[in-house]
């Protein structure tokens, strides 16, 4: 039996998935006006009604979580914009780590490493320009000003560019890259069963290892 | 087909409305009587303008101005429909092609059955043309604007009629034909009325936006017409549609092409860096 510790709570991972669900029919529904050989999809606005259930989601989902854990969703929160010199260290060493395979200058990362904390960081950034610009033309439609809206359209265009790209990058980190290819131990056993193995822990996010291994942080 | 026009002459429009009940007779778009039972506001707001603004069935209105200059007072006239320019904003926006050009004409027609109802050409058209219906809570929505009796099984140009606003208008303050003949008419008109005490007077649509194929001969500065004197496509829809939109293409391909490079390498050197260990096993 491999040791494992436990890396994300329940809450945590419904809320992954879910928002993930979410996001992921806002992506689809949101590329057919994007790409414009598939505008054909996007006739009669049927798309948009999906887009706008899958919305309500989106933005329902968070908002019912973080009142759950407080304390959680504000570490969790604050996490993000927690940066420092193995940050540098980590951008400086992953082209050789996630071309080459080799690990030897990856400085020790915490619970979550830079590129992870970089997609996190995006995932809260967008996330709150996505509600505000898509709640704007949704409600305000026929009463904000023609400029406003055009501009909302912009910034909501530059958040689906900025995310979109970084969700296809996630996805092919997690589950797909060849490093990442043992579904047991990595970034799709923390987020399925919320456990990884106590190595890989070690490992990939040495820091937090050495805080639950002396016991100072239970899980996260 | 030669490069079409509409030529609307200000200073010959009595407003009689003939244009605006020949556009909704010929295009089909009836409407309730307007009284407040059926829901349309038809309370005295202080002017003759009827209906009080363009909507889906209301592709042509006369817009009436009060002026005061010279110690006169004038009644003007403004026809309030699209104006089918050459730089349109609403085919540069539209995420789909349902609006395009007639690339004879030069007129900006539109698909209303392949329409995603998205407004962005009612919130980008510089004269404010564009309107839909739109359900607020599902965001269904079907845009409409005057096709310039272009619409389908209702094609008068095909057909080598004149659009139906012309065709009716009594005083030939509207004239159709080819663009160039009629940018030849409206200055002629322009140059007659400077002569005779409208020393304002231009032709409006010549070179706005490329060119607009419906053009005004004004008596006074566009903007005495609540008209745009200098219309442009706003910033807001350029910096989207050829900065944005095209980054977020090429970053997308590159970002798909990329994983797929970074696969092949980092898969062999994954197999490179656990083959010596797979040898020693060997032994």
């Amino acid at each position: 039996m491999v040791q494992e510790v436990e890396r994300y709570k329940k809450p945590v991972r419904i809320l992954h998935w879910v928002h993930a669900g979410a996001f992921t029919v806002l992506f689809l529904t949101g590329l057919v006006l994007f790409i414009p050989a598939l505008g054909f999809l996007a006739q009669d606005s049927w798309t948009r009604i999906i887009h706008r259930v899958a919305a309500a989601v989106f933005i329902i989902a968070p908002l019912i979580y973080l009142p759950l854990d407080w304390k959680s969703s504000w570490k969790g929160i604050k996490e993000a914009f927690n940066w420092g010199m193995d940050d540098v260290g980590w951008l400086k060493a992953a082209p050789a780590y996630y071309f080459l395979a080799d690990e030897e200058a990856m400085p020790p990362q915490d619970h979550m490493n830079t590129g992870q904390k970089m997609w996190w960081l995006m995932v809260i950034i967008f996330g709150v320009v996505f509600v505000i610009t898509g709640i704007i033309m949704w409600v305000f439609k026929t009463v904000a000003p023609a400029a406003l809206l055009q501009w909302m359209v912009l910034f909501h265009d530059i958040a689906f560019i900025a995310t979109g790209v970084m969700f296809f990058v996630h996805i092919y980190l997690s589950v797909i890259h060849p490093l990442m290819r043992p579904t047991k131990t990595g970034a799709w056993s923390s987020m399925a069963r919320g456990k990884v193995s106590a190595e890989y822990a070690k490992s990939h996010h040495a820091k937090w290892y050495a805080r639950i291994a002396k016991g100072e942080e239970k899980k996260s | 087909m030669a490069e079409k026009a509409i030529l609307y002459d200000s200073s010959k429009c009595t407003a009689c409305r003939g244009c605006q009940v020949a556009c909704k007779q010929w295009n089909m778009n009836d409407e309730a009587i307007p009284t407040i039972e059926n829901g349309v506001d038809s309370r005295n707001w202080g002017s003759y303008e009827n209906p009080r603004d363009l909507s889906p069935a209301t592709w042509l209105k006369m817009r009436f101005t009060e002026y005061e200059g010279g110690g006169k007072l004038q009644w003007l006239f403004t026809r309030q429909a699209c104006m089918h320019c050459t730089d349109a904003a609403c085919v540069r926006v539209c995420p789909n092609g349902s609006l395009y050009h007639n690339e004879a004409t030069g007129f900006v027609e539109y698909n209303k059955d392949t329409c995603t109802g998205c407004g962005y050409c009612v919130d980008a058209c510089p004269f404010s043309i564009p309107r839909s219906d739109r359900n607020l809570v599902f965001g269904n929505a079907k845009m409409d604007k005057c096709t310039l009796c272009t619409t389908q099984g209702l094609n008068r140009l095909d057909a080598g009629m004149e659009p139906a606003c012309v065709k009716t208008c009594p005083p030939n303050a509207l004239i159709y034909g080819d663009r160039a003949d009629m940018i030849t008419a409206g200055k002629a008109r322009v140059s007659a009325l400077r002569a005779n005490g409208s020393p304002d007077a231009v032709l409006y649509g010549e070179s706005e936006l490329d060119g607009l194929h419906v053009m005004y001969v004004l008596e006074h500065s566009p903007e005495v017409y609540n008209l745009p004197v200098n219309p442009k496509v706003s910033a807001a829809s350029i910096a989207w549609k050829d900065v944005i939109q095209p980054i977020g293409w090429i970053l997308g391909g590159l970002t798909i092409l990329g994983l797929g490079i970074n696969f092949i390498i980092a898969r062999k050197a994954k197999m490179n860096r656990e083959q010596p260990v797979k040898k020693e096993e060997e032994k």
